[in-house]
């Protein structure tokens, strides 16, 4: 039985509403703002890296069995899945390991002055390890991946306990250690 | 395991809004499937939904909420979502209701509606970002690619051009499908590197819009597929997997999960050459560097060579190894679950000559396709083969 | 030493404050619209009839999700905004759990000639009335002041 070989799909069912007609309203909807709120508990690994950012310091975790040392740290290593040793205390310097050069703001509107953020390896920690952070004191034209960086902290008396209490990493300068 | 045959498939329009609820466009994708395979609602034996994130649409549990229009009233059902591998999880899912013998056919439908959440989608992908971590910086989605972009065309040294020449591959493609939200003829690589900038290296036309949509897709054991059709498409084989969360402790420039469910799924259809023995391919392709990214990751290619396939027009629909044959996301839309609707019924309207103006030239016997979710993790991989 | 500490202090395991910062947009749909617009301009309500099976829907949609079958334009019907309380109960706190200033009757009414029901607000002062059975019928806003959604109903009675 052979099926007769029309084009598929043969037609587009579905009906295109314009950004216009929702603001002239011209269909009925229902608008809804939710108000959740959320408390996550962070856990024991998290619980001591956001205390060690609040005194300044960058911990990572040691994994014995995969030999590497783990930042942001865990309680456990996802690779051998065995509970994870001893802190480690981390350098605040690193490398760039990628980045990019945003034009916009987190809800998609656009801004004017590009947000420079990227992923950055820890120095102590093993390679390729790190986390998502801004990047400053430098322009679009001169940030490169590879590049060696510093961390800039908030003044003591302002830092909450938060990935904020760096306020971004900075090019590190020869002597500047 | 039973051998199991795809014997219809459907698709709604995919726009950035829709009037129609999720139910509706659920709907309307699996009435088209019904039709093209022949059946009615008492021949399905379960049905499997595929959606993305509840917070696009704003309903809570939407798998319950869009059993109705996916003829699933009073019959087993389940929901499966893995973010954006979702559209081929959910054919994947699909399958092995079938492969293990639980049901006879089964139904696949898969259904996204993310014009629901304002201001824009961007918003409930805030919350795909770690609390703690990633969230006090304000982070946008598009970082993420932009940063993995950045990572991949800086390892191979890419340039611009050879990725843009995806993403006007792709909208040109897509001026054959009905569905299509940005079907173009004339867009050109200059179109694309002139385009607004959003987080550097990414550009407005390096990227999928989001849009709502369904999909659906009937399959059925081989012991029946006779009653269907003579020239069965057969699922030849299957792979998914998944790698660490923490993104920022890998090197972004190889997508390995992807190799990993592209082997799994090889191996179950024989394949030893990739590039030799499959005639084309539907990766995902939410970002134009993604497509060749994927192409690498599905082993149809060395790593780095993708861009260079590209400018000799090897991917073309007249090419030796078409890519995105049905114009992709970058082409017809990504309501992210629905993608389904390129990335596997797609496989099945080519491989049945169905594919009208889409349809690859000679006699394709064998495809791929993929689809990747989560935060760079999350990778699925089906092999569809004719006879 | 890490998972193997012995926690002392309860305090340090910390907690991560946040919220989800998204609005909605819900368009009713092809059947909604329909059903909306129709409550927009009367004080009746629109049901669809299945033609297979006979049913009639309500809420009102584009398909049967039994038969699996399209309604058709002529399947659309006028019914009356009335119905029958088949299920209630009295509600004394909100959603946060605070006690409301006047407790508030939400019931499950059937509603006339169609084979569905809507929930609604009963308006009442009498909360220690058994409303099983009563018959009701819809009030609704100002016909200049409805917009198309479900609050169109203020309450019934």
């Amino acid at each position: 039985m052979e099926k007769e070989k029309k084009s598929w799909p043969p037609y587009a069912p579905g009906t295109h509403v314009k950004e216009s007609d929702i603001r002239e309203k011209k269909l009925t909807y229902t608008w809804w703002e939710p108000e959740v709120q959320y408390s996550w508990s962070l856990g024991h690994a998290m619980s001591k890296f956001i205390q060690g950012l609040k005194t300044g310091k960058i911990y990572g975790i040691h994994c014995k069995r995969c030999k590497r040392v783990i930042v942001p740290p865990r309680m456990f290593c996802e690779y051998c899945f065995g509970p994870t040793d001893e802190w480690v205390e981390l350098k605040d310097t690193g490398v760039i390991e990628t980045f990019s050069i945003s034009y916009l703001d987190p809800d998609a509107r656009r801004i004017e002055e590009p947000i420079l953020v990227g992923v950055v390896s820890i120095d102590g920690a093993s390679p390729k390890h790190g986390f998502m952070h801004y990047f400053g004191e430098m322009t679009k034209d001169e940030i490169k991946i590879g590049m060696k960086v510093k961390a800039v902290w908030k003044p003591e008396n302002e830092r909450e306990g938060s990935i904020t209490d760096i306020k971004y990493f900075k090019p590190l300068k020869g002597g500047d250690d | 395991m039973k051998e199991v045959a795809v014997i219809g498939a459907g698709m709604t329009l995919f726009r950035r809004h829709l009037k129609e609820t999720g139910k509706e466009l659920s709907f309307m994708a699996t009435k088209m499937a019904m039709e093209d395979a022949g059946i009615q609602k008492d021949d399905i034996d379960m049905v499997v939904m595929g959606s993305a994130p509840d917070a696009f649409d704003g309903i809570h549990m939407k798998g319950e909420n869009l059993i109705d229009g996916s003829a699933a009233t009073g019959k087993p059902y389940v929901r499966v979502f893995n973010g954006g591998g979702t559209g081929v999880f959910a054919p994947i899912a699909g399958w092995w209701h079938v492969a293990s013998g639980v049901a006879d056919v089964c139904l696949v439908v898969a259904e996204e509606k993310m014009g629901n959440v304002y201001p824009h989608p961007q918003t409930a992908f805030r919350h795909i970002w770690d609390p703690v971590l990633d969230r006090p910086l304000n982070p946008n989605l598009v970082w993420l690619f932009a940063m993995e972009m950045n990572r991949y065309m800086t390892v191979h040294n890419i340039k611009k051009e050879d990725i843009a020449l995806v993403a006007v591959k792709n909208k040109r493609n897509a001026v054959g499908h009905p569905c299509a939200q940005l079907a173009d003829p004339n867009i050109t690589v200059d179109d694309v590197l002139n385009s607004e900038i959003m987080a550097w290296p990414v550009q407005r036309l390096d990227v999928s819009p989001p849009s709502d949509g369904a999909a659906a897709l009937i399959f059925c054991n081989k012991d029946i597929v006779h009653k269907f059709t003579d020239d069965p498409i057969y699922v030849a084989g299957t792979g998914w997997s998944i790698d660490s969360t923490m993104w920022t402790n890998r090197d972004l420039y190889f997508p390995r999960y992807v190799a990993q469910a592209a082997k799994m799924a090889y191996k179950k259809a024989g394949i030893i050459n990739p590039p030799k023995e499959i005639d084309f391919a539907e990766p995902y392709d939410p970002f134009d560097y993604k497509e060749l990214h994927h192409m690498e990751g599905l082993l149809l290619c060395k790593k780095g060579e993708a861009p260079i396939l590209t400018r000799e027009g090897v991917t073309q629909r007249d090419g030796d190894m078409p890519i995105c044959p049905s114009g992709g996301l970058l082409g017809v839309g990504n309501p992210i679950a629905a993608t389904m609707g390129q990335k596997v019924c797609e496989l099945y309207w080519q491989l049945a000559g169905k594919a009208g103006k889409r349809q690859i030239p000679g006699d394709p016997r064998v495809g791929v396709g993929q689809a990747w979710g989560d935060i760079m993790q999350m990778a699925t991989v089906m092999v569809l083969r004719r006879g | 030493m890490g998972f193997l500490e012995k926690q002392t202090d309860p305090t340090t395991p910390m907690h991560w404050r946040g919220d989800m910062q998204a609005d909605y947009f819900y368009p009713s749909g092809i059947a909604g619209d329909k059903f909306f617009r129709h409550i927009m301009e009367n004080d009746t309500f629109l049901a669809t009839k299945c033609s297979k099976c006979n049913k009639v829907l309500f809420p009102p949609r584009l398909y049967c999700e039994d038969c699996f079958e399209e309604i058709q334009e002529m399947d659309w019907i006028e019914v009356p905004s009335t119905g029958t309380v088949k299920l209630y109960t009295v509600v004394t706190i909100n959603a946060h759990g605070k006690k409301l200033e006047k407790p508030r009757v939400i019931a499950f009414i059937d509603i006339d000639k169609t084979n569905g029901a809507l929930l609604g607000v009963i308006r009442t002062n009498d909360f220690n009335k058994d409303f099983l059975g009563t018959k009701v019928k819809a009030i609704f806003k100002q016909k200049g002041n409805r917009e198309g959604t479900l609050k169109d109903i203020l309450y019934w009675e």
